[in-house]
């Protein structure tokens, strides 16, 4: 059997693995060249970022690991939303390197909150990084079940390793909550992969044989019980209710920078590997949608959209915060799904878009704002508080970190969010579910609340912030985050496809 | 090209002024301002006399683009928006609340005033919202920052209450508009007119019945209208004006627009549900207004009840209906900005104004004052002759001759919409009497030494003048807006 590969198509996922080997082969020839480690890591994913970035500008699907005829199948297909979600995936995993690598260019190595270097070293945690993007990228385009599968773990397990290189308590109890919700996801998957070949008989995402099973009674009742339990193996890595509980353990206990992949590539792999699942059947499924996927879909975008914004409410450290608005904005990029449609899956990809750089703005600037303290300081716990009166001391940071919050509020000035949210609402309508809108906008009236909340006391008088540290790899970071947050709210068609 | 310079300057440097204007002086933020503002109302007003357009696409996935326009009946509201954020800021010279730099007050209400403007400028349903949310953070910040200074709690209460309740509304009203343009398969508001109206009935009622009940929250209608006195009672002077004469505005210029005009059969089964709750509000807001003792808070309640005769008009489904709505609305911008200037500058001179408590009569303690507060409150009660007659009159003949509803339901209405019109006449004689004529001994100062100082002065007769011009030449306004009602109820 010959396939043909188009390497180039390939390169979003092969830069970054190439980019782990090659930052472990300088670390082992010249450990203490930290800016050549930054180099090589940013440098494998930019060029990932730009193969991607042509592909979307293309305006087709691009494919590779294409099988010979009669089959034809391709293993690898990458349409324009997909390339826009590896584009952000590769993105966000550049300020995680940033942070990680960047701030201690002028010596000593990573260190996390606590001021405890990452057990391993830079160049590991890097490693790891790209590895993990290199999983997210790879799940996005996978049309294969056994791609879709290792690629999916492959950008789980370096995120688990991340969290428990921290040599904090904290770090590995939110390691271990985050690997047994990772075996108990892998079994979920394996199970939803098994009833999928069974109700198929094709080891594919491909048309064909999800066609024939949808055209039998008894495998489309095979076919459609595999959709559910994918979605609640996936549940997990999108921290869905109710699969929700190891996100604020995990996100506090974890270094920042480390809480910033799992906020974004770890997302973007969950959502990429769910929209492949839903793509695939919408290709096939006639109207109406099968009930049992639009309600769990449906009931599962509500529940999380509800529950983290009610839970968010009564947060005090700020990233606890980000880790509950994580399940309640996971509720919003999932509801468009519930339409089962191909450009339903694009009004999520587009959702996850816009909360993935919001959050990474909010991340970093807390990251900032409470980050690595001097040696033997005592660091004392995360407040929202600590960020009063930022917008008056530090302008930049307190106007990027304002407008990433009424983004995820979906609120002008943060446009990109709003019209976000109009996408997720539009596809929804679209879809013939206008109750669900219509429970969704109480949704959207607790996010407002919570953000609100926060914005507030970013205006407020507040105590002084502590002096900020120099941390020229986050600053930087920051500035490519908020600069495509700006540029993505005058142009939100920049993600939303 | 001029429009969008209208609505995208004040916006611009609202912004700047919000992220970087801290380093400018008092006098520096106010000139820069008020020169925007004004430039902003000449642009307007250029835009209109050259019935400026723009059409740009820009989010082409939901088919939405940056359509702007102007027809009769956004007309004299961009006009009036425009005025109010000259004003606003002008005002801010005398009138600068505590709370924050200068530069962050004025660049919110640069904000507010640019979002209202795109507000009524847009000619797409989906751009008309996000033009819709543009406002609320500015206005959010004016109570949250701004508002009363000695209350901490209730400014905060009122700014969450206020955007809240918003919020809930205009997600509501997205939902709306989302069904109709799905159905309808066009997002721009002039082919809404024809392509809604084609929709089956079912259609039409759902989406009129959402888009009503999320624009009833801005109006706002009763039983929706909690969060305006908190929301005003709170407010500094400038934010109240914005309040009250441009974001009030909005949700009734949304009724015309919306379900009024793109789904009229579906609005017609909505609309008697509507009438009966504008006269709830106009005999509620009249009734508490004969008991209110907080002056600022007794204005938001008769507001509460001027805009039901607003909504009774609209809902009659007539032209004159239509006409009486839209003349009432700029009057009402223009009257409760003029009393909210009056009892926001008493507030900032005496603390409160709590009408329980013996008041100096202000025909002594500040003549000047007193004759406009007069005007205002005359102007409030419909007498002829002022901007607010004609909006309530013909609002209560149209529900009168309307022919919807069951049975005379609507002649009931428009019999006790006349009913709130006593009540007016009661709980401003009220006012009159306790705060013009007065009770207790005026202050020691010469009189006078309170009178109205540079700005305010200026500011105040400019709304004298308006409620005198609208009052004496309605056509002003009228002719403007006839044709194009014309066009949409002609259907």
């Amino acid at each position: 059997m010959r396939v043909a590969i188009d390497w180039l198509v390939l390169l979003p996922v092969l830069a970054p693995a190439l980019g782990a080997l090659l930052v472990l082969v300088v670390d082992a020839i010249a450990p203490r060249l930290r800016a050549a480690h930054l180099a090589v890591a940013l440098a494998s994913l930019g060029a990932g970022a730009a193969t991607a970035v042509r592909g979307v500008a293309g305006g087709d699907t691009v494919r590779s690991l294409c099988l010979e005829a009669p089959e034809g199948a391709c293993l690898y297909a990458v349409a324009p939303t997909s390339g826009m979600l590896q584009t952000v995936a590769l993105a966000a995993a550049a300020v995680v390197v940033l942070m990680l690598l960047g701030d201690t260019l002028a010596g000593g190595s990573v260190r996390t909150a606590a001021d405890e270097p990452l057990r391993g070293g830079p160049a590991v945690a890097a490693a790891l990084v790209l590895a993990a993007t290199a999983g997210a990228t790879g799940v996005v385009g996978a049309q294969d079940l056994g791609t879709w599968l290792v690629t999916l773990e492959l950008a789980t397990l370096p995120v688990i390793a991340l969290v428990a290189l921290a040599a904090r308590p904290r770090a590995v109890h939110g390691a271990l909550t985050l690997l047994v919700t990772s075996v108990l996801s892998f079994a979920l998957l394996v199970l939803g992969v098994a009833l999928w070949v069974i109700a198929t008989s094709s080891s594919t995402f491909a048309g064909a044989g999800v066609r024939d099973a949808w055209g039998s009674a008894e495998s489309r009742l095979v076919l459609v019980a595999a959709v559910l339990v994918l979605l609640a193996g996936l549940g997990f890595k999108l921290s869905l209710v109710p699969f929700h509980a190891w996100t604020p353990v995990t996100y506090a206990g974890a270094a920042v920078p480390v809480t910033l992949a799992l906020a974004t590539v770890s997302k973007v792999a969950a959502l990429g590997a769910l929209v492949t699942v839903v793509r695939s059947l919408a290709s096939v499924v006639q109207e109406p949608s099968p009930v049992a996927v639009v309600a769990a879909l449906g009931l599962v975008a509500l529940t999380s959209m509800l529950l983290g914004a009610v839970v968010a409410l009564r947060q005090v450290d700020p990233v606890r915060l980000l880790a509950w608005s994580a399940v309640g904005q996971a509720g919003w990029v999932v509801l468009p799904l519930a339409a089962v449609s191909v450009s339903a899956t694009d009004a999520a990809a587009g959702y996850l878009a816009a909360y993935v750089i919001a959050t990474t703005v909010a991340l970093v600037v807390v990251h900032l704002a409470h980050g690595p303290v001097a040696a033997g300081a005592p660091e004392g716990p995360r407040e929202l508080s600590h960020t009063g009166g930022l917008l008056r001391t530090h302008p930049l940071l307190g106007g990027l970190l304002a407008l990433a919050l009424v983004s995820l509020a979906g609120l002008p000035p943060g446009l990109v969010g709003l019209v976000a949210k109009v996408v997720a609402l539009d596809a929804v309508v679209a879809g013939g579910l206008w109750p669900l809108a219509v429970v969704a906008v109480v949704g959207a009236v607790l996010g407002v609340a919570v953000y609100l909340r926060w914005v507030a006391i970013l205006l407020g008088a507040g105590r002084a912030v502590r002096p900020l540290q120099r941390m020229p790899g986050s600053r930087f970071g920051l500035l490519l985050a908020g600069a495509a947050l700006v540029v993505t709210s005058v142009v939100p068609a920049l993600v939303l496809l | 090209m001029i429009l969008a310079a209208a609505i995208v300057f004040p916006i611009a440097v609202g912004l700047w002024l919000l992220a970087a204007g801290r380093t400018l002086t008092r006098a520096a933020a106010w000139g820069l301002s008020v020169a925007v503002a004004s430039g902003a109302l000449v642009l307007t007003v250029a835009a209109i006399a050259t019935d400026s357009a723009v059409d740009r696409p820009w989010v082409d996935r939901l088919g939405l683009s940056l359509a702007l326009g102007i027809d009769g009946i956004s007309a004299p509201l961009l006009v009036l928006t425009a005025a109010v954020g000259v004003l606003v800021t002008v005002l801010a010279r005398s009138h600068l609340p505590e709370g924050g730099a200068p530069s962050t007050y004025l660049g919110a209400v640069l904000l507010a005033t640019g979002g209202a403007l795109a507000t009524f400028a847009a000619r797409d349903a989906i751009l008309f919202f996000v033009a819709f949310e543009l406002v609320l953070i500015p206005v959010w910040l004016l109570i949250h920052r701004f508002g009363d200074s000695r209350d901490e709690a209730a400014r905060r209460d009122a700014g969450l209450r206020f955007v809240l309740f918003t919020v809930t509304g205009s997600v509501l009203m997205l939902v709306g508009i989302l069904t109709l343009v799905t159905a309808a398969g066009t997002s721009r508001l002039d082919e809404l007119v024809t392509a809604g109206a084609d929709l089956p009935l079912g259609t039409q009622t759902l989406v009129a019945a959402l888009l009503t009940i999320g624009l009833a929250v801005k109006v706002p209608v009763f039983p929706l209208h909690t969060w305006l006195p908190a929301a005003h009672t709170t407010a500094p002077t400038g934010g109240s004006v914005i309040l009250a004469a441009v974001l009030l505005k909005m949700g009734t210029y949304g009724l015309v627009r919306l379900p009024l005009a793109s789904v009229p059969d579906g609005f017609a089964r909505v609309a008697p549900l509507l009438a009966v709750l504008a006269v709830v509000g106009i005999l509620w807001g009249g009734l508490v207004c004969l008991v209110e003792p907080e002056a600022k808070r007794l204005i938001a309640y008769s507001s509460v009840a001027h805009m039901g005769f607003v909504v009774l008009g609209l809902a009659s489904g007539t032209v004159v209906g239509v006409q009486a709505a839209l003349i009432g609305n700029i009057a009402h911008g223009v009257v409760s900005a003029l009393l909210f200037v009056v009892v926001g500058g008493l507030k900032e001179r005496w603390g409160a104004v709590r009408l329980d408590a013996p008041l100096p009569a202000l025909r002594e303690y500040a003549p000047r004052l007193g004759f406009v507060l007069i005007l205002g409150l005359a102007a409030g009660l419909g007498l002829p002759g002022l901007a607010g007659f004609w909006g309530e009159v013909a609002a209560v003949y149209s529900a009168w001759v309307s022919d919807l509803g069951p049975g005379s339901l609507l002649k009931v209405c428009a019999a006790l919409a006349a009913l709130g019109a006593v009540l007016a006449a009661a709980y401003t004689l009220r006012v009159a009497r306790l705060l013009w004529v007065g009770e207790a001994a005026v202050p020691a100062d010469p009189p006078g030494a309170s009178e109205t100082v540079g700005a305010e002065r200026a500011v105040l007769a400019v709304l004298v003048v308006a409620t005198v011009a609208i009052g004496l030449v309605p056509h002003l306004v009228w002719s403007v807006t006839l044709a194009d009602v014309t066009a949409v109820m002609g259907r």
